[in-house]
């Protein structure tokens, strides 16, 4: 549906490197990053409003890197929204319309089916200055789809609601994609966002895709530390290589004074990757098993639905625990478990 | 699916609350004395000047007898200097905003050469001693080849003439149109422009259909200025195209010429006259303004 070939683009010290990226047909796809990595430089690229020194994005096979934005087909979301404060929310969502062929009545109808399939008709004759936040965000969602654009982009359009309303409109999206049968590609920083709504997503750091993928490989495999960090995976240990179990596939490497056995055949200093849910914590005097090891609980926070443990090992780990599990081990002495078939290595 | 997102979504839609008014002042809680003595000193200032004007204005009037005013309604010269002005500061106003609305855009929106160069020339008018202004352009259009072309070859007679007034007018006061405009535009967020392009318009359809509406306020607060300083103009054109009657005199050059001759109440007259209509038209156009785009 939507394809970019190396795009590149510089603004001050700033450049977006050969992003290549692709978007199949009713694919919803979030492009994560930290801020100023150049997600909302992208967007734009994508929607017209700033030229691409190179690279090119096709549109249902269309070449449209030098098309005007209006010829795009693509709709587009802001941060911010940008609702016009001189028009009224009906005049908003009509806009878009206004510069076509289609008469004045015909366009505020379109704008009130729009309105009515996104549950904000009761608002079409107020002001834009009255307007909620989760009430703007939808009049410009409308505004956006009226044309019926073929790709919708949409720029955090989550990051100003609140909790409740923020989860109910991610639910909303991802049935309007399905229901209108377009791509759409949201952009984000927060990860419990992009689970909720991504079929498929790609992470931007400092202008350039780390990764692209299916989420729950993003999540198991990370490419590359900083991908492994941006997915919460807060056990990246050194490790080296010591040797191969011989027809087994496994490699024994070492962790500090600790020994391990991995899936793969591995060579020298490698990078171990454990999510804080794969790491076991269990007593001390459970039946002896691989991969163990005996730490000390450091420090814990309650997040509500998980207790995030620190443990001094070596190796020191970070684990996600369901509170029963602390409160049943936290009495004597522990180890730690790792879940071998869940680890990653980085090379 | 879509009657069920609906719902949802029409209970998440609840009425934000009412934003805070100035009739909710009198609820906000005490205010320390420091905060007291501060408002109080802003309030003094606003009534201070207020009452300093519509002092001088009144000791006008309390000059002004019946007579004074009968002769200035009778008197076709001074009905005459009175249509000058009008038409005159209003054609100034026009061509000013003609020029100010592309000039502030270009100048808002986009990296132009020299722009700091630029913006000091077109602020050097509001600087400009009024006599300098006049004397500027006698010297321009009688001393120099390009100023005598212009006169006597393509015909467009400005010295000693009507046409001048308005030259007059706008070399003074055009500045504050293109200043006005410029900030206007420099307020409008580019991102709803941006938006508009997405949204199927061209540049100029994103221009008149969304810049310009939201800038109108400080377009249209410009052109008040342009209008109200052209209005009043008088130093540069008794220079530029003198105070001949029934022909360039204005407003302000009768009171001028009224009070020169000794004949003082007349000028106070014609001076009031020239209040109230500038009373009467920023009046206007801040009602009509209420009403509509371009509130004030």
């Amino acid at each position: 549906m939507i394809r970019t070939e190396k795009l590149t683009f510089s603004i001050g010290q700033f450049r977006l490197d050969e992003v290549s990226i692709e978007m199949a047909r009713n694919e919803y796809f979030v492009l994560l990053g930290p801020p100023g990595s150049g997600k909302s430089i992208l967007l734009e690229c994508l929607c017209g409003l700033r030229r691409p020194a190179a690279g090119r994005i096709f549109v249902d096979g269309r070449d449209i890197t030098r098309e005007e934005p209006r010829k795009r087909g693509i709709g587009y979301v802001p941060q911010d929204y940008a609702l016009f404060p001189h028009l009224s929310v009906e005049d908003n969502i009509a806009f878009g319309l206004r510069s076509t062929q289609i008469t004045r009545t015909a366009a505020r109808g379109k704008a009130r089916q729009t309105a009515d399939m996104l549950g904000i008709a009761h608002l079409l004759g107020r002001n834009v200055a009255g307007l909620s936040g989760g009430e703007k965000q939808r009049a410009a969602l409308a505004r956006a789809l009226v044309k019926k654009p073929k790709v919708l982009l949409l720029d955090e359009p989550v990051c100003a609601l609140d909790e409740a309303t923020r989860q109910s409109v991610c639910a909303m999206l991802r049935v309007l994609r399905q229901e209108l049968d377009i791509a759409v590609m949201h952009v984000s920083h927060n990860l419990e966002e992009a689970f909720s709504v991504a079929d498929h997503a790609a992470i931007l750091n400092a202008g350039r895709i780390e990764q692209a993928g299916p989420l729950d490989s993003l999540l198991r495999k990370p490419a590359n530390e900083f991908v492994a960090r941006f997915m919460r995976s807060e056990n990246i240990l050194d490790a080296q290589a010591i040797g191969h179990i011989p027809d087994e596939h496994i490699t024994c490497v070492r962790i500090g004074p600790v020994q391990f056995q991995i899936p793969g055949r591995h060579e020298g200093a490698v990078k171990v990757v454990i999510r804080p849910e794969d790491v076991i914590i269990e007593k001390a005097d459970a039946p002896p098993l691989p991969n163990t090891f005996a730490v000390q609980l450091l420090a814990s926070r309650d997040f509500g639905s998980f207790i995030r443990a620190q443990f001094t090992g070596p190796p020191d780990l970070v684990a996600h625990l369901p509170r029963t599990t602390l409160a049943a081990v936290a009495a004597g002495p522990i180890r730690a478990r790792l879940l071998v078939e869940n680890l990653c290595i980085l090379e | 699916m879509g009657r069920v997102l609906t719902v949802e979504l029409r209970q998440m839609c609840e009425r934000p609350p009412k934003t805070c008014g100035p009739k909710d002042l009198a609820n906000t809680p005490r205010r320390a004395p420091g905060d007291r003595l501060f408002l109080a000193l802003c309030a003094a200032a606003v009534v201070l000047f207020v009452m300093f004007i519509v002092t001088l204005i009144v000791a006008d009037a309390l000059y002004v007898d019946a007579r004074a005013v009968g002769e200035v309604l009778r008197s076709r010269p001074i009905r005459h200097a009175l249509w000058m002005s009008v038409w005159t500061s209003c054609t100034t106003t026009v061509i000013a905003l003609l020029f100010a609305v592309p000039m502030g855009y270009v100048l808002s929106r986009y990296r132009v050469f020299g722009r700091t160069f630029i913006d000091a020339v077109i602020d050097l008018p509001i600087v400009f001693p009024p006599l300098v202004a006049g004397l500027t352009l006698l010297v321009f259009f009688s001393q120099t080849a390009m100023g005598r072309w212009i006169q006597q070859d393509v015909g467009l007679e400005f010295v000693f003439q009507p046409k001048g007034i308005v030259l007059c007018q706008f070399l003074v006061a055009a500045s504050y149109a293109i200043r006005s405009a410029r900030t206007a535009f420099d307020d409008v967020d580019r991102r709803f422009e941006q938006v508009a392009l997405t949204l199927g318009c061209t540049q100029w359809q994103s221009f008149h259909r969304i810049t310009l509406p939201l800038a109108a306020n400080g377009i249209v607060a410009g052109g008040i200025l342009t209008w109200a300083r052209a209005f009043g103009l008088f130093g540069p054109l008794m220079i530029f195209v003198g105070s001949f009657r029934g022909r360039t005199e204005v407003l302000s050059t009768t009171v001028f010429l009224e009070q020169s001759v000794g004949n003082l109440e007349v000028a106070l007259a014609v001076a009031l006259l020239m209040i109230f209509i500038a009373l009467a038209a920023i009046l206007a156009i801040r009602l009509i303004g209420g009403r509509g785009q371009f509130r004030l």
